[in-house]
Parts: structure tokens; sequence; C-alpha cells
């Protein structure tokens, strides 16, 4: 484990990829270009914490405004369809007068077009608030249909994983409808013999690393399981899934395994919110980035030039 | 009224006409109906939340929601006499517009409240279709800052819905946004001839801001579309004659050159038609035919 191998997406090249769980809002156009470059076709960008505490409640809605709004036309510019979920995160929701706030502004994003699920909600530190909030977005997500995301915590993993399941099961939800996210090798058998769908998030020094991600479905085969960068403002990586299904080819993962985990799980899991089809993924965006009509661009909603990164001159 | 019937609902009709009768040739019977009875309510008595729930949760309902639609203009629509431009709208753009149609004009500030509510929380094909709908709501005047807002938006689409054949800018906008608009549409590159009411709200303050702006483009390197110097023709003074005497000559774009000489052949300044009298190739640039050109529309009124 640890030894550096090349750059290479070849191996992958003409896969697509679906990234369950990205938080755009940080990142730049640079990303978006080279994930479509390689291949991801559509992302999921769950709602979370920002970094810093949010102080009042309108930045809660102007956020949420953006994943629906300014977000998913970003990405819409490079041919990535971008869905999210909406929820309060759980680090949020220790600041009690603040979320009873959050909680009444939901419903107005939960049954938006694109939004394909309620998250990401869990537990943080494990507290009573942290509790209370998972619950009351439980029955929510219950009323509107929705699939569940579940954080699961950095802190205390194995315990706050366990619990986040059994109460969901309290709550009724049909555990194929939760996906139990940022799992490790201490908690993926139990949440795959308790039926919830279990996502792998491929984040350099604090959470998996894609070799162990390999051993993972070579142990576990590909069912109910999906890998996701999470990359966000930390050192993370927006290219996390292709780049794993490029070492799963090289350490001799089937073909079809590899599209289950990087690709379709994800879909299948999420489409249950009646809001993503994978048949608009599969459309073909053909940009010709330099194609213009009597001098206006026929890039019809604003698809991006390419702009060239290996030059130094920029014009 | 039949509709209503097959709504089953009260005696609040839905509004019937092309828009109706477009959307419900694209629906089953069933969802027509659905649709028509929750429209036929929000007519009766708007409350905040049933119009909500209605306008975002309609492609749910029906299932060719992004099959697109496209009717032309549409006259006699709205209450203000605006029609509607539908191309290339989705089903579910043109239902949004629809069920918008239906809300009674309350009083001024409540009406505008409860759309302005929908514009808050939209997510971007709600935008787009609230801002399609500029044309067909009460109170036209009131909406000139929303409606100067969406020409700022970032989003391509949503902007577009209010640049492009919306009739509702260049009736209610004032100079000071109208220029706001076209200046916009042209960093956006967008299709200019589409903006509705280009010429009748061409102006000499505009004239001048495009022509600081083909400086701009000029000394960027950059291409200057061609439109413009129709915009600026009954304006040229000195300073625009400058730039487009220059480039008459220079620009690699022949839709350039003739949109040039097209613009000094309009115009009153005097270097402008000694150009055009003195300099034979300027002939040969006019021979263009305009029909063909972006600039078809301004061919007719030079006749005038």
């Amino acid at each position: 484990m640890g030894q550096r191998v090349e750059l290479d997406l070849d191996a992958v090249k003409g896969f697509r990829f679906f990234d369950p769980h990205i938080h755009m809002v940080s990142r730049t156009t640079d990303d978006y270009q080279a994930m479509a470059d390689a291949g991801i076709v559509g992302i999921i960008e769950p709602a979370f914490w920002v970094g810093q505490p949010r102080t009042g409640i309108d930045t809660f809605r102007d956020y949420y405004s953006s994943l629906i709004g300014w977000e998913r036309f970003r990405s819409s510019q490079f041919g990535i369809k971008h869905y999210c979920t909406i929820g309060l995160n759980s680090r949020e929701a220790n600041n009690e007068a603040l979320a009873e706030q959050v909680m009444e502004l939901l419903p107005f994003f939960v049954y938006k077009e694109g939004v394909v699920g309620v998250g990401e909600i869990g537990f943080d530190d494990q507290t009573p608030a942290e509790d209370k909030y998972y619950r009351a977005q439980l029955e929510l997500a219950k009323e509107a249909g929705l699939p569940v995301q579940v954080h699961t915590p950095h802190r205390d993993k194995t315990k706050g994983t366990s619990r986040s399941m059994d109460i969901a099961l309290e709550h009724g939800l049909d555990p194929g409808m939760v996906i139990i996210d940022h799992n490790n090798e201490e908690t993926v058998k139990e949440v795959l013999d308790k039926g919830f769908w279990a996502a792998f998030t491929i984040y350099p020094f604090t959470k998996m690393g894609n070799e162990r991600m390999v051993e993972i479905v070579k142990q576990y085969g590909p069912e109910r399981i999906m890998v996701n960068s999470a990359a966000d403002w930390g050192i993370s990586d927006p290219l996390a899934v292709p780049k794993t299904a490029a070492l799963m080819v090289k350490m001799g993962v089937p073909k079809e395994h590899i599209e289950r985990v990087c690709y379709k799980n994800a879909i299948t899991a999420f489409a249950q919110s009646g809001q993503l089809d994978e048949r608009a993924m599969l459309e073909k965006t053909d940009i010709d980035q330099a194609q213009k009509y009597e001098g206006n661009t026929v890039l019809r909603g604003g698809q991006q030039p390419r702009r060239d990164a290996g030059s130094i001159i920029i014009s | 009224m039949d509709d209503l019937k097959a709504g089953g609902v009260g005696q609040h009709p839905v509004k019937d006409g092309p828009v109706a009768d477009l959307i419900r040739q694209q629906l089953s019977e069933e969802e027509w109906k659905v649709l028509a009875s929750e429209v036929s309510q929000i007519a009766a008595n708007p409350v905040p939340g049933r119009l909500a729930r209605v306008f975002t949760t309609l492609p749910r309902k029906i299932q060719y929601a992004d099959r697109l639609v496209s009717a032309g203009v549409m006259h006699g629509v709205g209450p203000n006499g605006m029609p509607l431009v539908v191309k290339d709208w989705s089903l579910a753009r043109l239902a949004r517009v629809w069920v918008l149609m239906h809300i009674p004009a309350l009083e001024e500030a409540s009406y505008q409240k409860l759309i302005e509510q929908l514009f808050i929380y939209g997510e971007m094909e709600e935008l787009v279709a609230l801002y399609a709908a500029l044309p067909v709501y009460h109170y036209p005047h009131a909406w000139t800052q929303r409606c100067a807002e969406g020409v700022r938006s970032n989003m391509g689409f949503v902007r577009q819905a209010v640049l492009l054949d919306n009739h509702y800018p260049a009736r209610y906008l004032d100079e000071g946004l109208w220029n706001q608009l076209v200046l916009k549409a042209f960093f956006t590159e967008e299709y200019i001839p589409q903006i509705i009411g280009l010429r009748d709200r061409n102006n000499e303050a505009l004239a001048r801001t495009l022509v600081d702006y083909a400086y701009e483009r000029a000394a960027a390197g950059r291409e200057i579309n061609p439109i413009l110097w129709i915009l600026v023709s009954p304006f040229i003074e000195g300073r625009a004659f400058e730039l487009m005497s220059k480039r008459i000559e220079s620009s690699e774009s022949l839709l350039e050159r003739q949109a040039i000489a097209f613009a000094f052949s309009q115009s009153n300044f005097g270097e402008a038609k000694q150009y055009v009298a003195t300099e034979t190739a300027t002939k040969e640039l006019l021979k263009v035919d305009i029909a063909s050109t972006p600039w078809a529309d301004w061919g007719v009124a030079s006749a005038q």
C-alpha cells in the first residue's frame, strides 16, 4: 500500500461515472472540466457545513437556493448533470435556535426538481440536539418519499454508524431508502447486513484510501456499495471516483462490478426519489467549443469555452 | 365551462385560449383534469402553500414535462396586451406560466408578494418560467426591478428568459435599465436580434456605451458583434466613425464590414455619407441581401 502509481485514466476511457457526494460550491471550473474529461456525467451535492458555522437563517436559504440554482447551472456548462440533497448538517444542528428555523425552511426546498434526498444528516459529536434534528429530518424524508443520505461521524464512528441505522429503523424507514456514508472496513459489514446502502468516501489522509476500497469491493462484491469523493474545501480529490475505478481495473476487479460501484448503484439508490433519471445522463451533450454563428456563440445556455491550461498565454 | 366540469371544480374557470389548448394537446386526459382542477383552485383562492406546491411539483405530475413546445407569438394571453413568444419551451415551463396566469389580481402588494416568494425559493427551471411570465403578470409596472434582477442573473437559461423573446422589458424598463439589458446581452454573447423592441428602444446613450465597448473589444483584439454597428448607426459621430472607418477596411469578419457599410448608408453623419459616396468597396458590401443578415428588421425601416 501507498506506492505511487502514475495518473493514467486511459484504463477507464469510455466509462461513465457518477459521484453521489461532492461539494461543488467549493470547487473551481478546472475541477468541473477535469471531471467531465474523466467521464463523470452526473453528481449529487449534499447540503453540508460550509467550513464555519452560519449565524442566520438567510445564509441557509441562500445556500440551499444556490444548490438548486447557480451551482446546477454551473455544472450544466460542463455537461454534468447536477442533483442535490437538502438537509441540516449535524454540526449546525447544535445551534438549536437556528436549527428550529432551518427545519421550517426545509419543506420549501425538499420538493424541488432535482432534489434527490434529505442529506447529509446524522451525527457529528452525537449530542442530544443532533439526535433531535436527525430524527426530525428522517420524518421529513419519510413524508416527502425521499432517500436519506446519512453522514457518519469521524469520532466514535462504529458506534455512531450503528446508532444512525437503529434510529432510522426505529422511525420506520426502509433501509433501502437510506444511504449510509463514509463507511470503512469496520462499519461495512453491519451496514450491508442490515440492508442499507453503503457509501465510501475516497478522501486523502482522513477517510478511505482507494487501495483499501479495492479490497472491500473484492471482499464484499458490488451489491449496494457506492464510491464518492466528498470533495470539498479541504484537501480532497474531485477525481476520486474515476481514479478508484482505474485502480480497480488495474487490480483485476471485473468491469461490471466497477460500473456498479462507480455509477449504477448510486443512480439506483437516489432514483427512488423520482427526481433522477439515468436517461438524462445518457443524452450526448455535443459541445463544439469554438463554433460561432454570425458572431454569436451557439453554446446556448452558456457552455463554457475551454481554457488552455497548458499554455502560459492567456487570451 | 367544459374544462371546469372536466376538472370537477367549482365556479372558478381555468382560462381557455391558445395556451390552454397547447398544453391540453400535450397531456393525457387524466393529467389535464388534475392540472385544470389545481389551477382552478388557485384561481379561486391563491393560498401561498397551494400555489407553491402546484408550481414546484408540476413536472412530477406530467409525463412529458421535458418535451419542447413551440407556438411562436401568442397574442391575447395576458391582462396587459403583451404576447408570449413560445419557442422551444419545455412543457413544464409553459404549464408553469399558465399556472401563474391564474393568480387573480389581488391587491397589488399581496399579489406581488405572492409571486416574489416563488422567485425567492425558485430553482433554475422555476426561475426560467417565472421570468418568461413577466408579460402576463398583473400590475406590470411593479415588476421592473425584478426584471432588472433577471438581467443580472448569472444562470444563462434564466437570463435568456428575460433578454430574449420577451415582450416585457422593452415595454416597461426605463432607459437606464433597458440599456443595461442590451449591454448585458452583448457581453453574454446572446443572439441580439432575439431581443424584442431593440429597434424601438434604441437610443443615443446606448449607442455611446456600445461604441466604448467596441473600442475595448478592438483593444483586446476580440471580435465585435456586427449588429452593434446597426444600433450605433443613427447616432454615428466622430468617435464612432473613427473606429468604424478603420474596421470597415480591416475587420476579418465580412459580416462586420457589411454591417458597417449598412450603418454608414443609413447615417446622416457627413463623413459617413461621404465615405459611402466615395469608397467603391462600400457598394460591394452593400450588395448583401439584408433579409439574410441579423439586421434584416432594419431593412424595412430604412424605407420609412
